[in-house]
């Protein structure tokens, strides 16, 4: 077998896995979304790529959410402590949680923390 | 058959690399959310490899039952028992106790779990806020003290009308259960409960985990982010929680069990990364009411867990065994 052959086999060799980890790890990137948890369960998913208004009730209260230019926003809420109010616009996490109505909101991105101690 | 041997070995080469590569139909190693409420928090779980879901209901189920277990606040719970009647047979509780007295033992008394009438008089417990007076906390001074607490062949006894709360180890030592869960299960994942942190495993690409450490100041950014592998605890305790503001004045959920009041030093928080969660959580009490220069004498003296300090004038210290782990963020080493 001559040398050259061996070289033009290992590139194309080279090529494919190159193309295999191109798709796996570009192709399975996920759109960004934001999970709205109460309680244990899965109110809702939202996208960030849309603009829009949310309004949930978690049973202890009601939480309202607004997503602009990719970010997540409660605007308005029943607990009395507003934490979750003071949180800001987010795209990733720590979680937005406002204890009192037993709500969390999740952020998932590729790339992003796996999770934020405090 | 000279000609076909460089095919095979690249047909074979393409097929073990593909073997390396992450599954794109991935059942084994997809991550599973879930997002429970427990012990007065939100726990957040996610687990790779737990194809079935039968380990996050396995997780589900224990976060419940230590929730009904330990709770201080539960009328039936476990703990409120032993509260009331100053006894009890319970081994999760005896264990707590027994750690709690461990680290009390060595940090000269930072951590006392027998603060709760005192952590009621403050408004903590029940979230009715107020300052109480020196009188009503010296009154209060006869019912605490951790030589209240006796450990038993079978379990804790109070003495005095003591009670205990568990608020400072519970979430920690559920980490530790879930995490022997998962290592027997084989399945690796991040839980964040209520802001405790612990991984487990790999991740399923072979990366670090990759966590933050918030900034007291900003909810919204960290002090640093830590690149960790396998399986660590980490616990922050600070001032930035659970807190309620009175006369231009912050006082915190933790308190020095000297004083009976809030502590209040120029540390905003403490995080204890190790490897045991029950170990970091207790710790990372103590630290805080000790303060950072106390608390690196007592790194250097038992070299069993790493810190992080965030001081109120913004400077973050980081003991030298962790400072190599610090992905992003400014700080200063604590040296041996």
């Amino acid at each position: 077998m001559k040398t050259r052959t061996w070289i033009l086999l290992l590139a194309a060799v080279f090529l494919v896995l190159a193309g295999i980890v191109a798709w796996q790890y570009l192709g399975a990137k996920p759109a960004q979304t934001a999970e709205v948890w109460a309680d244990g369960k899965l109110l809702r998913t939202i996208e960030l790529s849309q603009d829009g208004d949310y309004r949930v009730e978690t049973g202890l209260g009601w939480n309202e959410l607004r997503v602009r230019d990719g970010k997540l926003a409660v605007t308005a809420a029943s607990c009395p402590d507003g934490d979750c109010l003071r949180c800001g616009p987010r795209n990733a996490d720590p979680p937005i949680v406002c204890l009192p109505n037993r709500l969390s909101i999740r952020f998932s991105e590729a790339g992003t923390l796996d999770g934020v101690v405090k | 058959m000279k000609k076909l041997l460089p095919v095979l070995l690249a047909l074979v080469l393409i097929f073990s690399a593909c073997e390396l590569l992450p599954d794109s139909g991935a059942k084994p190693q997809a991550a599973s959310d879930a997002s429970i409420w427990a012990m007065d928090t939100v726990m957040d779980l996610r687990l790779y490899g737990d194809a079935d879901g039968s380990v996050m209901a396995e997780l589900t189920a224990l976060l419940n039952e230590l929730d009904r277990e330990l709770s201080a606040v539960s009328e039936d719970s476990a703990l409120t028992a032993l509260n009331e009647s100053g006894r009890t047979d319970n081994a999760r509780i005896r264990l707590l106790a027994a750690e709690a007295q461990r680290v009390s033992g060595f940090t000269g008394g930072a951590l006392d779990i027998t603060l709760l009438p005192v952590s009621r008089a403050w408004g903590f417990s029940t979230g009715s806020y107020r300052v109480p007076d020196t009188a009503e906390l010296e009154a209060l001074r006869g019912l605490v003290g951790m030589d209240k607490l006796t450990l038993t062949d079978e379990g804790v006894s109070l003495s005095d009308g003591a009670m205990l709360d568990l608020g400072a180890l519970a979430k920690g030592y559920a980490a530790e259960l879930c995490r022997e869960r998962m290592e027997q299960a084989g399945v690796a994942g991040r839980l964040s409960l209520g802001g405790n942190i612990q991984t487990v495993g790999t991740k399923p690409d072979g990366s670090d985990w990759l966590i933050g450490v918030q900034d007291p100041e900003d909810e919204n950014r960290y002090l640093l982010t830590l690149r960790l592998s396998g399986a660590k605890a980490l616990v922050t305790s600070g001032d930035y929680q659970r807190y309620f503001m009175q006369d231009g004045l912050r006082y915190c959920h933790i308190l020095d069990p000297e004083t009976l009041a809030p502590v209040r030093g120029t540390l905003r928080a403490v995080t204890v990364v190790t490897d045991s969660g029950l170990y970091a959580d207790a710790l990372s009490t103590a630290l805080f009411v000790l303060g950072r220069e106390a608390g690196e004498v007592l790194w250097r003296e038992r070299g069993d867990f790493e810190a992080i300090w965030a001081e109120a004038d913004g400077t973050v210290w980081v003991t030298a065994g962790l400072a190599d782990k610090v992905a992003e963020g400014e700080f200063e080493v604590v040296g041996p």
